[in-house]
C-alpha cells in the first residue's frame, strides 16, 4: 500500500513540478505568449514585454511561483489567470465539473458499444455454443472512427439537418447526447473488443460446463463468466474514459462545450501557467481517484481468489478464427495494397485550383481535396509513412507498458496520472526539449500512449499470477524468468497485442493532431491523420474528401486485427515468439 | 440474494449523479429569455482574454454590441463623426478641446466631463498600455461640466479618429476597481447595458432605455462565444443563433443566398519576405518570388472566392485608397529560374505560416508551389503563433504568409506601416531598412491634413513595394452570417460595429 502511495506522490509531484517549468523551458519568451493571448495585434515591443513580465512576475522564476501557488492552494486560492487576471480556481471547477459530465455521458455510450460488440460471444459462451473466434471486425470499425469527425457527422445531421439536438453549447441534457455518442463509439468498440477476446476463456471454465449441466439459466452463466472477464478490462476505463475530461479537445471545440481540455490547452499555449498547472493537479486527483476506484472494483469482482491464488488461468481454450476473418483480412490487405500501388504512381502535392473538390471520376478516383489535389495519389504516398510511424510508435508504447505492468504497484501511481495527461500537454513538453521535429511528435506520444497497456497488463499479470498453476511451478522451483517466458507473457500478450491494433487508428489521429506545435511532418507531406483533419471542414460539402482517408483508416484498423485473431495468425506468433524468446 | 442487490446499487448511483448532473448545467448558465422573440441570439468568434476589460483587445466586442462608447466614432469614410463629444477643435498641435453631449450611465449617474478625465487617465496609467495609446501620451482636463481638454505628447493630427477606439471607451466610475481592472458590466453608456457575463462562454445584454441615442428596437443580446467555425455556422442553420460572426470561407457555402453577407474586411495577407539575411536578402530573388506568385489561385480556392486579388498594402475596405494609388517604379529585375537555381545553391526557402487563421496554411500550399515553379526549392514551417512568433522576430525564416490588420485603432494607417515597415519598426517581420521607406512613412506620420495625408500613405505604400519586402496576395473579405428576419445588422468593414439601435428581428 504505502509502495503505491509513494508512486502516486512521486509521479504527481513530478508531473506538477515539469508543468511548473514549462514558460521558462520553452526557450521562447513567456510574456510574448501572454501578450499574444490576450491580443493577437497587438506590437510586442520591448515596453510592453516588460510591462507584462512585472505583472505577472515572470523574472522571479518558476520556483517562486510554484511556492505562492501552492501556499495560496492551502487557503483554497490558486492565483489569477496571467492573461486574464481572473480567479483560476472558479473557473477551473466549472469547466471540471463539465468535462466530468461529458465523460459520464461517454462511459453510458462506452458502456452500451461494448456490450453491443460483446453480445454475440457472450451468448454463444453462455450456451456452450462457443466454437470460432470472432476477428472483432466490426470493433475495428468503429474503433477506427475519428472522435471529430464522428462529432462534425453528427452535429451537422441531427442537428443541423434534423434539428433533434442543438448543435453546440452546454444547456442541458439534450446538448449532451450527441457529444457522447462521438466519444463513447470509438472507445465502447475499443472495450467491446477487449471484453470479446477475453470472454472465450471465461467460458472454457469446468464450472460453466457443470453449470450448464446442473441447469442455471444463461443469464446467470453469463453475468458470472463476465465477471472475470470485465475484471481485466476495467482498468482500461482509465486512460480510455478518465483521459477524456482533459484530452476531450476537439470535440469540445465542435459542440462548443465548455470543457476542462479547451481550458488546460488554451492555458498551455498562452503560456498561462496558473490555470494549467491547477487543471493538471485537477487532472492528476482525478487520475488516482480513479485508479483507486478500479482497484476496489476488480477486487470486488474478483474476490478472494485474487488474494488466495485460486484464480483460473487466462489462457484461452484454442478456438478457430471464425471462417469469414481471412477473407476480410486479405480483402483489407488487397484494398491497401492498390491504393499504395494507385497512389504511388501520382503526384500527392500537385495543387490544381481548377479540379478544386471535385467529385470522385476517372481522372481522380477518389476525388479532390480544396487545393485541387488528387486524393487517391495522397492516401498512397502517406499510407508507409503514417503507418510505419504508427506501429513504430504503437511497439514502443507496448513495450513500455508492458516492462511498466510487470513492476506492478510501484508504477501504478505514473499510470494513474500519465493516463489523464493530456496529449497536447505532453507535445508542449517536448517541443520544450526538443524543438519542432519529425520525431518530436512520436516522442510525445509515446509519453502517454503506453497507458492503456501498462494498466492492461499490470491487471492480467496480477490476476495470472494469482492462477494456481503458477503458484504450482513456482512451488516447483521455475524461476521468474522461466514463469515470465513460459506462463505470465504468453498468457498476458494476446490480449495487449488486441488493445494495440485496436488502438492503432487512434495513434495515427493523436500523431497529427499535434501538428500546430510544429511537431511531426510539415504540411504538405501527406499524413493520414493532417488528411482527416485539414478535410474535415468539406465533410458536408465534399464527403469524398474525408469518405477516403476515414476508409483508408477503417481498412487498416480491420486488416490488423484481423491478421492478429487466432492463435495461429501470423501477427500474434510473430509477437508472442520474439517477445516470450520461443523458438518456432 | 444478488437479484435484489443490484438494482439498489444502480438507484443509489442514479440519485447521487442527478444533482451533480443539474449543478453542472446551472453553472454554464442557461438563459431563460432566449425563448423571447425580440431578443437577438448571436454567436461571436473570439471569447473574452481579459473578462471583456476596454483597456484590451476584448474592446471590439464592447464596440460590436454597442455597450460602450468614445467621444468619437468613426463614419464610413474612415473620418470622426460626434459620438460623446457634440464637437471638437485644435486649439494648437498638441492640445484639443472637446464639447460634451448629455448622456447617463447605466448604473444611472451621469456622464461629466470629470468621467472623460478619469477614463483616460486610467486608460494611460495601465501597466500593460493599450494598442491605440502605444505612440502617443493623452492628458485631459476638465474645463467645465461638458468641455474637456485633451493634450497629446507628441502632436497628433488624428486625435479625434484615435479617440473612436473602444479602447479608450467612457465608462462610469464604479467600473475600475483598486488592482487596474476595468468592468464594463453596467457601467457603459451605449445602447445595450451588460447585465451577466459567464466566464468564456456567454454575455447577457438588455436595452438601456436612458441611451442618449434614443431606445434600441430590440430588448436584449444573447451573446454565446463559439470559437470553431464550423460550429458557428452550424448554430445559425439550425436556428439556435440569429446572428453569427465571420463565417471561414470553407462553410459558407453551406449557407443560403439570403444568409450570407460579404464584406471588405481591411485585413491583406501577404507574403513577407526576409531581407535581412538569407535568400531573400538578394532583390532580384524577391523580384523574382514576387513575379512568380499569382493571387487569383489563391482567391478561388482556398477563400472561395471571397477575397480580392491584391492590389497593394491597402484594399477596397479603406475606400480612399485605389483613388490615390501610386504606380511601383524602381523594382529590381525578377532572377530566371537558372539565375534562381544559380543563386540559391540548393538553399531551401523556410516558409512560414500560423495555424491560427485557417486560410494561411493553405496559401502557403499554393504560395510553396508558385515559388518551386520559379526555381526556389521551399521547406514549410507552419505552427500556431505563439510557438512560431519567437522564431519569427528572430528572422529565423525566409518568407512568411502573414494576415495582416491594415488600419488599426486609429483609423489611420501610419501605425501599422511604421511598426511593420521602418527601420527602428516594432514588427518588422521583413527586417527592412530602407531610408527611401523610412523616409516616405515619416512624412506622412508628420502630415495632420487628411487629404495630404492619405496621399503620402499611398506614397509611401508605392515605396515599401518596390522593395519588394512584402508581396501583397488578397484582401480578405468576411462573410457575416444572419438569418433573413434579422434587419439592421451593421456591415463594417473595420469590424467594429456589428448591432446598433436599429438591429432587431422582423
Amino acid at each position: 500500500m504505502s509502495k503505491s502511495a509513494v508512486g502516486r506522490v512521486v509521479a504527481g509531484a513530478g508531473l506538477l513540478a515539469a508543468v511548473a517549468m514549462l514558460p521558462w523551458l520553452s526557450g521562447t519568451d513567456p510574456a510574448l505568449a501572454v501578450l499574444r493571448a490576450r491580443s493577437a495585434d497587438q506590437d510586442p515591443t520591448p515596453e510592453q514585454l516588460a510591462a507584462v513580465r512585472e505583472q505577472v512576475g515572470l523574472d522571479q522564476g518558476p520556483l517562486a511561483h510554484l511556492v505562492r501557488w501552492l501556499g495560496g492552494l492551502s487557503r483554497g486560492d490558486a492565483g489569477v489567470s496571467w492573461v486574464s487576471g481572473e480567479p483560476v480556481l472558479p473557473e477551473v471547477a466549472t469547466a471540471f465539473a463539465v468535462s466530468v459530465t461529458l465523460m459520464l455521458g461517454a462511459l453510458v455510450v462506452t458502456v452500451a458499444v461494448a456490450a453491443l460488440v460483446c453480445a454475440r460471444t457472450l451468448r454463444q459462451g453462455a450456451e456452450l455454443r462457443l466454437r470460432e473466434e470472432r476477428a472483432g471486425t466490426a470493433a475495428a470499425f468503429l474503433a477506427a472512427l475519428p472522435k471529430f469527425l464522428l462529432a462534425s457527422l453528427l452535429a451537422t445531421v441531427f442537428a443541423v439537418w434534423l434539428g433533434w439536438f442543438p448543435s453546440s453549447g452546454w444547456e442541458g441534457p439534450a446538448s449532451m447526447v450527441l457529444p457522447a455518442l462521438a466519444l463513447g463509439v470509438p472507445s465502447g468498440a475499443v472495450i467491446g473488443g477487449l471484453l470479446a477476446q477475453s470472454l472465450p476463456a471465461a467460458f472454457a471454465e469446468p464450472w460453466v460446463r457443470t453449470w450448464h449441466a446442473c441447469g442455471f439459466p444463461p443469464g446467470y452463466i453469463a453475468r458470472h463468466g463476465l465477471r472475470g472477464a470485465v475484471a481485466g478490462v476495467l482498468p482500461q476505463l482509465l486512460p480510455t474514459i478518465v483521459g477524456l475530461v482533459g484530452g476531450a479537445v476537439a470535440v469540445e471545440k465542435i459542440f462548443n462545450i465548455p470543457g476542462l481540455g479547451r481550458l488546460a490547452l488554451d492555458a498551455a499555449v498562452a503560456r498561462d501557467l496558473p490555470p494549467l498547472q491547477t487543471a493538471t493537479l485537477v487532472l492528476v486527483l482525478l487520475g488516482v481517484v480513479a485508479g483507486l476506484l478500479v482497484r476496489a472494483a476488480r477486487r470486488g469482482m474478483l474476490g478472494p481468489a485474487l488474494r488466495d491464488g485460486a484464480l483460473p488461468a487466462l489462457n484461452p481454450p484454442a478456438l478457430r478464427p471464425h471462417r469469414f476473418t481471412r477473407w476480410i483480412g486479405g480483402f483489407c490487405a488487397l484494398a491497401l495494397l492498390t491504393l499504395l500501388v494507385a497512389g504511388l504512381s501520382r503526384d500527392p502535392l500537385h495543387v490544381d485550383t481548377a479540379a478544386r473538390l471535385a467529385a470522385p471520376s476517372i481522372e481522380h478516383p477518389l476525388g479532390t481535396d480544396s487545393l485541387g489535389r488528387d486524393l487517391l495519389a495522397r492516401l498512397g504516398h502517406g499510407a508507409l509513412r503514417t503507418t510505419a510511424l504508427a506501429l513504430g510508435v504503437t511497439a514502443v508504447s507496448v513495450l513500455i507498458g508492458l516492462l511498466l505492468g510487470m513492476t506492478g504497484r510501484v508504477s501504478a501511481g505514473l499510470t494513474e496520472v500519465a493516463s489523464t495527461l493530456p496529449a497536447v500537454l505532453a507535445g508542449l513538453l517536448t517541443t520544450a526539449v526538443t524543438g519542432p521535429s519529425v520525431w518530436g511528435a512520436a516522442c510525445a506520444v509515446c509519453l502517454v500512449a503506453w497507458t492503456p497497456y501498462a494498466v492492461q497488463a499490470a491487471a492480467l499479470f496480477e490476476q495470472e499470477r494469482a492462477t494456481e498453476h503458477v503458484r504450482v511451478s513456482k512451488s516447483l522451483g521455475a524461476s521468474p524468468v522461466h514463469l515470465m517466458r513460459r506462463s505470465l507473457l504468453p498468457a498476458v500478450l494476446p490480449s495487449v497485442l488486441r488493445n494495440a491494433v485496436l488502438r492503432l487508428p487512434t495513434t495515427v489521429l493523436v500523431l497529427a493532431s499535434l501538428g500546430f506545435l510544429g511537431l511531426g511532418e510539415q504540411p504538405p507531406a501527406p499524413e493520414w491523420g493532417r488528411l482527416l483533419s485539414e478535410n474535415q471542414p468539406y465533410l458536408e460539402l465534399a464527403p469524398w474528401t474525408v469518405l477516403g482517408p476515414a476508409g483508408a483508416l477503417v481498412l487498416l484498423s480491420v486488416l490488423a486485427v484481423s491478421s492478429t485473431t487466432g492463435p495461429a495468425s501470423p501477427g500474434r506468433r510473430t509477437l508472442v515468439a520474439v517477445l516470450s524468446g520461443r523458438r518456432r | 440474494m444478488h437479484q435484489s442487490r443490484r438494482p439498489l446499487t444502480g438507484l443509489c448511483a442514479l440519485l447521487t449523479l442527478t444533482p451533480l448532473l443539474t449543478a453542472c448545467f446551472a453553472a454554464s448558465g442557461t438563459d431563460t429569455n432566449a425563448g423571447s422573440s425580440s431578443r437577438l441570439r448571436v454567436a461571436l468568434a473570439r471569447p473574452p482574454a481579459q473578462a471583456l476589460s476596454p483597456l484590451s483587445n476584448d474592446a471590439t466586442v464592447l464596440g460590436k454590441l454597442s455597450v460602450a462608447e468614445g467621444l468619437t466614432v468613426l463614419d464610413a469614410n474612415g473620418s470622426a463623426a460626434p459620438a460623446l463629444a457634440t464637437s471638437w477643435v485644435r486649439k494648437d498641435a498638441t492640445t484639443w478641446t472637446f464639447e460634451l453631449r448629455k448622456a447617463t450611465f447605466h448604473d444611472g449617474t451621469a456622464f461629466t466631463a470629470e468621467s472623460v478625465v478619469a477614463s483616460l487617465g486610467h486608460a494611460a496609467a495601465a501597466k500593460v498600455k493599450p494598442r491605440v495609446l502605444s505612440d502617443v501620451t493623452l492628458t485631459a482636463k476638465a474645463e467645465d461640466a461638458d468641455t474637456v481638454t485633451i493634450s497629446t505628447s507628441p502632436a497628433d493630427p488624428v486625435l479625434p479618429m484615435r479617440l473612436a477606439s473602444h479602447e479608450l471607451g467612457i465608462f462610469a466610475a464604479k467600473a475600475y476597481g483598486q488592482d487596474g481592472t476595468v468592468t464594463p458590466v453596467g457601467t457603459g453608456t451605449g445602447a445595450f447595458k451588460i447585465t451577466k457575463l459567464t466566464g468564456k462562454s456567454s454575455v447577457t445584454l438588455d436595452r438601456f432605455d436612458g441611451y442618449w441615442g434614443g431606445r434600441a428596437k430590440s430588448a436584449g443580446i444573447d451573446v454565446t462565444w463559439i470559437v470553431d467555425g464550423s460550429a458557428r455556422a452550424n448554430a445559425l442553420r439550425s436556428g439556435e443563433v440569429d446572428i453569427a460572426e465571420w463565417i471561414p470561407a470553407s462553410q459558407a457555402k453551406l449557407l443560403n443566398e439570403d444568409m450570407r453577407h460579404e464584406v471588405s474586411s481591411v485585413r491583406t495577407d501577404s507574403l513577407l519576405l526576409n531581407t535581412g539575411d538569407g535568400i531573400f536578402a538578394d532583390p532580384s530573388l524577391r523580384a523574382a518570388a514576387r513575379s512568380a506568385l499569382d493571387s487569383s489561385a489563391v482567391v478561388g480556392p482556398i477563400f472561395a472566392g471571397h477575397a480580392d486579388p491584391a492590389q497593394g498594402l491597402f484594399g477596397p475596405a479603406v475606400t480612399w485608397a485605389g483613388g490615390l494609388r501610386v504606380a511601383v517604379t524602381g523594382r529590381a529585375d525578377a532572377a530566371s529560374v537558372a539565375d534562381v537555381k544559380a543563386k540559391t545553391q540548393g538553399r531551401t526557402v523556410r516558409l512560414a505560416a500560423i495555424t491560427n487563421r485557417a486560410e494561411l496554411p493553405e496559401v502557403a500550399t499554393v504560395v510553396q508551389q508558385q515559388l518551386e515553379k520559379a526555381g526556389f526549392t521551399v521547406q514549410q514551417d507552419i505552427r500556431e503563433t505563439a510557438q512560431l512568433e519567437p522564431d519569427l522576430l528572430a528572422g529565423k525564416y525566409d518568407a512568411l504568409v502573414f494576415s495582416r490588420v491594415t488600419l488599426l485603432d486609429t483609423g489611420d494607417a501610419v501605425a501599422y506601416l511604421a511598426s511593420d515597415f521602418t527601420s527602428s519598426g516594432t514588427y518588422n517581420i521583413a527586417r527592412l531598412k530602407d531610408a527611401r521607406v523610412d523616409q516616405a512613412i515619416a512624412a506622412a506620420a508628420q502630415e495632420s491634413d487628411t487629404a495630404q495625408r492619405q496621399q503620402k500613405i499611398m506614397l509611401a505604400e508605392a515605396e515599401i513595394l518596390r522593395t519588394d519586402a512584402a508581396v501583397p496576395l488578397v484582401h480578405e473579405k468576411v462573410v457575416q452570417g444572419f438569418s433573413p428576419r434579422v434587419e439592421g445588422v451593421v456591415l463594417d468593414p473595420r469590424e467594429r460595429t456589428l448591432i446598433t439601435t436599429g438591429t432587431h428581428l422582423k
